[in-house]
């Protein structure tokens, strides 16, 4: 039986209508920030299980183009972006209830963000369903754009709106360069879809495989920056901090994901000339990106500014599972994918409870406020030391098992001195992680008083996130049914097939 | 023993440990039932020595399949030498016990529950991923033990023994890696497994030198082996007294058991080739570890080094390829052990007492509590390596190991184990019999918990000091296996 075409847009669709109803909504004055919270759950929640049943009913791995007879090739729906939507629409429900405490508590916050966050969701989704660079481009766009107002919501605070315009401005000049790359391997090759650039690039003569060259590498220059990779991650600190909370949250753990989906798809299938060229500044770029990134985190006295610079240290460690596709594409791709899923389940739940944490209007949150602070709260001590833990890369927490992956593949790859760069990175980000369980439990006073207690949703979501950290460094030895580490790889592992099987 | 046991002594004290954490259980509450689980873990431990065999080769084997993409493997297994460390910890953990009775929080008996986990998964860890998995989660309980009951700079010599311990172990995780990579490169598979990486022949010289000071740096600064000892200082005197007599006690000989248990098998050849160095780098840190001691006022400290002192004939010991010489470092990890124990279990009761570490400031103690100083005394003697104790035994045996080696540092290490441990008198005399005008009227003779707990410590010093045979029979076989099967050497 033919499975109608619009069945696998459902998750993409269900996302954009809800943005859309959103956006109607918001002109209801009635309807509180509660309320339109819920609106835009339901459609996440209707995404994801759609996405879920496409997982499950389409067999191992698929691929497909839905509506060939209109978009052509443009967008492809298989395990790949199955795997990464469900992601997404994680990393959108997740953080929505998470940050329902903020959002109710800061006045600024009106329906039309709910709005503009279900479109930067459906932005993400669109981008790792993208097979064509142009189609990638107004994708991200769609959810830049969106990211760039959400930054700077609150509009009475000046930081926010500082950041919003430096990541406009610096994020617009990077789309360009994506632009102008996409132009040069339109001339190069007469063709702008995933999977026909490759092919062409190798049949094509000597003055056109120089220009697809700079093309990819121009492309690459807009991947560098909206992961923040070293020359181009000075913005990120700044703009990180200045955003609210749950919104540096979404960018560091859900906007990360759908850049690396996309990149991962289009380095893993189009790229293998490009990637000759650049495998040697990749493994300087890694270098660099790790000292600067671990250099600034130790440095920093905000624990928001600690984590987002050590987003910088993680974006290293991913860029090594980079390196390894040449040599190991299979495994070296889902120990990417795998590390994303531990980096977004750890930074989401330190940002997320951070975020609950400061709810009431502290704008600086810094190592001193939380001294003592495991004996007014031990139940948020506890789960900030796990997500530490797991972002220190330290047994039995998912972090540990995601820099396994990297590393063997670094190694494997004979890349060995990337291993042990990282070895260092992570050698070093101990001391400021640690540093954080230290003044949470070492000190038997504290100054923070007004830490809201547990109450409502968002605990729970970050307690769950915290036992999923927990679970997916210990793994399904004793529990086979559960979904543990193996699945994860598995999952990864397929999609990464689903990626060749249409060409 | 088909029901798990090495499981059940594993994961037994950490399920309690988060019971007891997400109960509203109170702090006395929690110390009986971790007093209890040692109890039982005792009585497990005592079923597993009268069921072992003897033989060398790894018994009570558990196998299951952990990560399976990447050939991760949750194998347990002990062999003689796990199974007396085993036996000494086991023994050891709840006589402690009964000495921190009084004054403890629920934090601090949940650490302790949670590194007697960490421990014996070490222990009997047959895979290194799953190895690494309990070392290093074997660091957190005793950072926050540390760190929340310490003394002194607590927070500062927290991190320090952190980063240094982390520093170590990241590195060994690198040679795991690559060991790894190169069995699948090998054999085709992943596997992490002890028994099919001692397969690998692929490594060529420089790599496996590399690996191997990857090992060695994660497991000499545990011990610590000099020059990797400047944590040891600080961590042992700001640690509280159950943290430290852990550290001392158990988790340095773990460092021991890490050289015996992997790299000895993994790098035969390479652990032949070094052993001079080695054994020289123990006598080396006998002495120099010997005459610091002689330099500290702060008693604690003056027991840090005198610990590292040992720790390091030790390494002579495992070194020395020889049946003396690693039947006498299998025995003085027990002795040294126990009487290490003891002894900052004494010094922290006489610290609570009196609230003083300075050697100076004490004195006449003998009169005010003879039974702490019999006990006092004993452990001393046993350190000291006094005939009738097991610590004699041992360092007799090292010493003639030292011999076979080489004659040389058979004549030097016995003139030095003799110079090492003579400031342990000039300690007894000064702070425990001299009468001085020093006030130490605070000092309160050993209860009856605590005599029921440092009993068993002294009448094991004494017993293996008489009959060492008794305890010699279950781990003679496996040592034999060692030098014969895997380092290849011919005994006798």
């Amino acid at each position: 039986m033919q499975t109608p075409d619009i069945i696998y847009l459902l998750p993409l669709l269900f996302v954009g209508v809800g943005a859309i109803l959103m956006m109607v909504l918001s002109t209801f004055k009635s309807i509180s920030i509660k309320q339109g919270t819920t609106v835009s759950l339901i459609f996440l929640f209707l995404a994801f299980f759609s996405n879920i049943y496409n997982l499950n009913s389409f067999g191992d791995v698929y691929s497909v183009y839905p509506f060939i007879e209109i978009f052509n090739t443009m967008i492809v729906v298989d395990t790949f972006s199955g795997y990464f939507s469900s992601i997404l629409i994680l990393g959108g429900i997740l953080t929505l209830l998470i940050g329902l405490h903020y959002f109710e508590r800061h006045k600024e916050f009106t329906l039309e963000f709910f709005s503009l966050f279900l479109f930067s969701v459906f932005g993400m989704m669109l981008l790792v369903h993208a097979n064509e660079l142009i189609s990638a481009f107004i994708a991200l766009e769609i959810a830049s754009l969106s990211l760039y107002v959400m930054i700077g919501f609150e509009k009475v605070i000046d930081r926010r709106v500082e950041a919003s315009y430096r990541y406009l401005v610096l994020g617009s000049l990077a789309g360009v360069f994506f632009l102008l790359g996409a132009a040069f391997i339109y001339t190069g090759t007469q063709t702008t879809i995933i999977g026909e650039i490759g092919d062409l690039a190798l049949n094509t003569v000597e003055s056109n495989s120089m220009l697809i060259t700079l093309g990819g590498t121009m492309i690459l220059i807009t991947f560098f920056f909206k992961i923040a990779a070293f020359p181009f991650s000075n913005w990120a600190i700044d703009v990180y901090d200045g955003a609210p909370l749950p919104v540096t949250a979404y960018m560091a753990a859900t906007f990360k994901a759908a850049i690396f989906g996309f990149v991962l798809r289009l380095v893993l299938v189009d790229f293998d000339m490009i990637r000759d060229f650049w495998d040697d500044i990749f493994i300087v770029i890694i270098i660099l990106t790790l000292a600067y990134g671990s250099f600034l985190a130790i440095s920093q006295k905000s624990l928001k500014r600690m984590l987002v610079a050590s987003s910088i240290v993680h974006t290293g460690y991913l860029l090594i599972g980079f390196v390894s596709i040449s040599m190991i594409g299979e495994s070296a791709a889902s120990s990417i994918i795998f590390y994303l899923v531990a980096y977004f389940l750890s930074s989401l739940g330190a940002f997320g409870l951070i975020s609950y944490i400061s709810a009431e209007d502290r704008l600086k949150i810094t190592y001193d406020d939380f001294r003592g602070f495991s004996h007014i709260r031990p139940y948020m001590a506890a789960m900030l030391s796990v997500f530490m833990l797991s972002l220190a890369g330290i047994p039995s927490t998912i972090g540990f098992i995601g820099k396994f992956y990297i590393f063997t593949g670094a190694i494997e790859s004979g890349n060995s001195i990337l291993a042990i760069v990282g070895i260092m990175a992570t050698f070093i980000s101990v001391y400021y992680y640690f540093k954080l369980i230290a003044v949470m439990y070492f000190y038997k006073s504290s100054e923070l008083t007004d830490v809201p207690p547990l109450r409502g949703v968002a605990p729970i979501v970050i307690g769950i996130i915290a036992l999923a950290t927990i679970w997916g460094g210990i793994g399904n030895t004793f529990v086979a049914w559960f979904p543990g580490v193996d699945f994860l790889i598995d999952m990864a592992k397929l999609s990464y097939e689903s990626l060749f099987i249409a060409q | 023993m088909d029901f798990g046991i090495l499981s059940v002594i594993i994961f037994l004290p950490m399920i309690v440990a988060f019971a007891l954490l997400f109960l509203p259980i109170g702090a006395k509450g929690t110390r009986n039932a971790a007093f209890l689980t040692a109890v039982i873990i005792l009585m497990l431990t005592g079923m597993v020595y009268f069921n072992f065999e003897l033989s060398g080769y790894m018994q009570f084997r558990e196998h299951y399949t952990w990560i399976e993409s990447y050939g991760i493997n949750y194998s347990l297994g002990i062999d003689g030498l796990s199974l007396i460390i085993l036996m000494l910890i086991a023994t050891l953990i709840p006589c402690a016990y009964l000495w921190l009775w009084h004054g403890r929080t629920k934090g601090y008996w949940v650490s302790m529950l949670l590194i007697q986990t960490g421990i014996s998964g070490t222990l009997f860890s047959q895979d290194l991923v799953l190895f690494y998995f309990f070392w290093e989660a074997m660091l957190l309980p005793v950072f926050m033990i540390i760190g929340m009951f310490g003394t002194g700079n607590r927070v500062f010599s927290t991190i320090k023994i952190t980063v240094y311990t982390i520093m170590g172990s990241l590195f060994m995780l690198i040679s795991i890696l690559y060991i790894g990579v190169a069995f699948n490169n090998e054999f085709g598979s992943w596997s992490f497994a002890l028994n099919d990486v001692i397969q690998i022949t692929t490594l060529s010289r420089t790599e496996e030198l590399w690996l191997f000071a990857g090992f060695m740096l994660a497991f000499a600064i545990k011990i610590p082996l000099f020059p990797f000892h400047t944590w040891l200082l600080e961590t042992y005197s700001n640690s509280p007294t159950g943290g430290v007599f852990l550290l001392s006690s158990i988790m340095a000989k773990l460092g021991v058991y890490g050289i015996v248990r992997f790299v000895m098998p993994i790098f035969p050849e390479l652990y032949k080739e070094f052993a001079p160095l080695f054994v020289w780098l123990g006598i080396f840190g006998l002495l120099y570890f010997g005459v610091a001691a002689l330099m500290q006022t702060n008693i604690k400290k003056m027991f840090a080094y005198s610990s590292a002192s040992h720790l390091g004939f030790i390494v002579t010991g495992i070194f020395s390829l020889n049946v003396y010489g690693m039947t006498g470092a299998a025995f003085l990890i027990i002795a040294h052990a126990m009487a290490t124990g003891g002894l900052f279990l004494l010094v922290g009761k006489m610290e609570y007492d009196l609230g003083i570490k300075a050697i100076p400031a004490l004195g006449g103690i003998a009169k005010k509590a003879p039974v702490f100083t019999v006990f006092f005394a004993i452990m001393l003697l046993c350190i000291v390596g006094l005939p009738g104790t097991n610590g004699f035994v041992s360092e007799f045996l090292i010493i003639l190991g030292a011999f076979g080696f080489s004659p040389v540092a058979g004549v030097v290490s016995a003139l030095t184990v003799l110079v090492a441990a003579s400031f342990m008198f000039w300690l007894f005399q000064r702070a425990i019999l001299q009468e001085n005008n020093n006030d130490v009227s605070q000092m309160k003779d050993l209860n009856f918990k605590e005599i029921a707990g440092m009993l068993p410590l002294a009448v094991l010093i004494i017993a293996m000091g008489i009959y060492p045979d008794w305890f010699f029979y279950k781990i003679e076989p496996t040592i034999q296996h060692y030098l014969v099967d895997i380092l290849e050497i011919r005994t006798f």
